[in-house]
């Protein structure tokens, strides 16, 4: 078998191992980004909803119980740049609200962290990829710079959204977008085709393959793709990490590395270290509590639709929207529902195609025939639509386990249950009443729901202080292996209100931070 | 790593799935497929009759557009690389099976209900079997629940009338690519 050694394994070229990568090779580590799936690069992002299919999750199957499943497939990501390939670039933060609820409500847990410790980082990243924003609108901000270009622009849909929040006394602002509204360290502006989960090749959205991956490629690191690490190796003490082993274009390989980071999404670095059980771990890596795996969490989506008299150019803009609405955001526990709890987020106003899972046709799965082509017909020209992404508060019942079946390479499947907890589903039920109303007041003829969707996949390998309750510290640290890290929204506590990638991105530079000082002492 | 608008549409031809005709292999669109009767890989002849007929009852003019052979050319392709909307709905690969025990079912309904393929039916008696379909496992029905095979029919329909660069033209939706689907298949 092929040994390397190097410095640093980073599992997974995704949101959180590309940022890690580039920070930690410009810091002059050795640095490997191992990633399963294929090579991408700006030239395979063909703008097709049929052909985005390829840039979702390719890899072996994910079993999927419970009556809220996490919809795998459609969230994560596969091939070099992973889910952050086709996210829409939807970029708030957290609330300082969000760290501590348990401390606070008696509810979901605490992170280890606040936001005064997270905000320089929201900032430096903020500064580094560039989001647009206005933060003077958004009067529900937490304190950070202002960003650094102007908000996206407002089309027709926009401006007919927003009539209804103001008829209502609510506000909104341009939804922060970690896509250009203005060229950005040599990155071009959007042109606001609403092909963002597609991918974006014109390097307008904020992938990885636009930001970090090629800082990592020029600070020397090396990227590996159809890598898949089926194992992490620990010594024969169980104290430490040394090394991977991964199957490489269809060869085993081992790599020894100093540190390792987990960077292989909420689903598959569970997996992975539930896999890596040894006889001093017999339950897994990072699993001394049993913490390992719980507290899986996705947004549920509340989905609002309608149709105007106006024509709504809905097919102008970025898919996440051109507006936001956190107005009820900090107040958790009160809410038309006195069952329900949580925080949520409306984004408006969002560029729609006329096929796909969040297409036009499939806001009507009831229609076919000639009542379906009627309404695509009106449809294409006087859509409108909103989402609300709804907080999912934590439940240890909701896990990744290991399944009875493994794949060819020997590593057991994932399974993964999840359950809608009942004041999330409160919530989500009190948020869709409202959206209604807001459509409503801004005009519209028809108004209409979907089904209880899920976004982002969050939780997993939850970090904590108390390593009896916890897999890793607040730096992904695990805390019973002390040079395996992990990285990306597995380490989220709780799932907030909001698009996790720009709290996935901050927290990944806190830790390449101490990971740079720690290597160095 | 960013590249020109130019480059991109220089790179539309990426990708090019193919149809066989006559056992030769050619690039095609679905319609083109249909029109010079290429071969069908996966599916059997009364499946495509089945597929077509229900295609045209969930989406008019679905057939015409290649619906069939749309889907007989991605049940051959590999896992990963399959642009069927059914990746999302927790299904799990391959999806051969999931279709042709729903054609199955359509099948045996209708002839059950009827003594006729469903391809055979009048009008009226294939729209109410997908009305059916589209709520509950009509009587007999044995095959995956029947609400959501219309789904994942329906879906597929709608990406070859409607998801094609000729479908956002038809219905005056500006498609504004930055990268063109393959030139010989525009999906």
């Amino acid at each position: 078998m092929k040994i390397q050694k190097v410095g640093i394994v980073v599992v997974g070229s995704g949101a959180s191992g590309s940022i890690l990568a580039a920070k930690l090779a410009r810091g002059g580590k050795d640095v490997v980004i191992l990633e399963a799936g294929p090579q991408r690069g700006h030239d395979d992002l063909i703008s097709s909803t049929l052909w985005a299919r390829r840039l979702k999750w390719g890899g072996e199957p994910v079993v999927e119980t419970g009556d809220h499943k996490i919809s795998h497939v459609f969230n994560a990501g596969f091939g070099v740049g992973g889910s952050a390939m086709h996210h829409y670039g939807v970029w708030p933060r957290l609330h300082p609200v969000d760290f501590n609820m348990q401390s606070n409500y008696g509810e979901g847990l605490d992170w280890p962290i606040g936001y005064a410790d997270l905000r320089p980082y929201y900032d430096e990243v903020q500064k580094e990829v560039g989001i647009s924003g206005d933060a003077k609108s958004e009067v529900w901000r937490p304190a950070g710079d202002d960003y650094p270009m102007p908000g996206v622009p407002q089309f027709t849909q926009g401006r007919i959204l927003a009539k209804g929040f103001n008829a209502k006394g609510m506000n909104t602002a341009p939804l922060p977008l970690a896509v250009n509204s203005i060229p950005y360290n040599g990155r071009r502006a959007c042109i606001w085709d609403g092909w963002c989960d597609a991918g974006c090749p014109i390097g307008a959205l904020a992938n990885p393959v636009a930001t970090y991956l090629p800082q990592a490629l020029s600070g020397g690191a090396r990227l590996m793709s159809n890598a898949t690490v089926i194992k992490v190796l620990t010594s024969t003490d169980g104290m430490r990490c040394v090394g991977v082993r991964a199957v490489v274009d269809g060869e085993e390989m081992e790599f020894e590395a100093d540190h390792v980071v987990l960077a292989a999404f909420a689903v598959q670095n569970p997996r992975l270290l539930l896999a890596s059980a040894t006889e001093k771990h017999p339950h897994g890596l990072g699993n001394g509590s049993f913490a390992l795996g719980k507290y899986i969490m996705t947004h549920p989506a509340g989905l609002v639709y309608g149709l105007f008299e106006e024509e709504t150019q809905c097919y102008l803009g970025a898919f996440g929207g051109q507006l936001v609405n956190q107005d009820a955001y900090d107040n958790k526990s009160t809410h038309a529902s006195a069952d329900a709890f949580g925080s949520y987020q409306w984004m408006i106003a969002q560029a729609v195609k006329p096929n796909d899972l969040l297409g036009i046709a499939t806001t009507r799965p009831d229609l076919f025939g000639a009542p379906l082509d009627d309404f695509m017909k009106r449809a294409a020209k006087h859509f409108a639509s909103m989402t609300a992404v709804v907080e999912d508060l934590p439940m240890a019942q909701n896990r990744v386990t290991l399944s009875d079946e493994k794949d060819p390479h020997g590593v057991p499947l994932a399974q993964v249950h999840h359950d809608s907890h009942p004041k999330t589903r409160a919530l989500w039920q009190a948020v869709l009443e409202e959206g209604k109303s807001v459509f409503e007041a801004a005009g519209a003829k028809e108004v209409w729901t979907g089904p209880q969707g899920a976004m982002h996949i969050m939780g997993g390998t939850v970090m904590g202080d108390n390593p009896n309750t916890s897999v890793t510290d607040s730096y992904g640290q695990l805390h019973d292996v002390k040079n395996l890290y992990v990285a990306g929204p597995g380490l989220f506590p709780t799932s907030g209100g909001v698009n996790p990638t720009f709290t996935i991105h901050a927290l990944a530079s806190r830790t390449a931070q101490h990971l740079l000082e720690r290597v160095a002492a | 790593m960013s590249v020109s608008r130019r480059q991109f549409l220089k790179g539309s031809g990426v990708g090019l799935l193919t149809f066989y005709v006559s056992g030769c292999q050619v690039s095609l669109t679905p319609e083109q497929a249909k029109q010079q009767q290429a071969d069908f890989l996966t599916l059997t002849g009364p499946q495509v009759s089945t597929l077509e007929a229900l295609g045209n009852v969930l989406v008019p003019g679905a057939a015409s557009k290649g619906l069939a052979h749309f889907l007989d050319q991605q049940l051959s392709a590999r896992g990963q690389d399959q642009l069927l909307m059914i990746r999302y709905l927790g299904v799990p690969q391959p999806f051969d099976g999931f279709y042709t025990a729903g054609l199955a079912a359509v099948e045996s309904v209708s002839r059950a209900a009827h003594g006729k393929n469903f391809a055979e039916l009048k009008s009226d008696q294939k729209t109410d079997l997908v009305m059916q379909m589209a709520q509950t496992n009509p009587e007999g029905w044995q095959g995956p629940p029947a609400p959501f095979f219309y789904f994942v029919v329906r879906s597929d329909a709608v990406d070859v009338v409607y998801g094609t660069t000729m479908g956002f033209d038809e219905l005056d939706v500006p498609y504004m690519p930055h990268i063109e689907p393959p030139t010989g298949w525009r999906l």
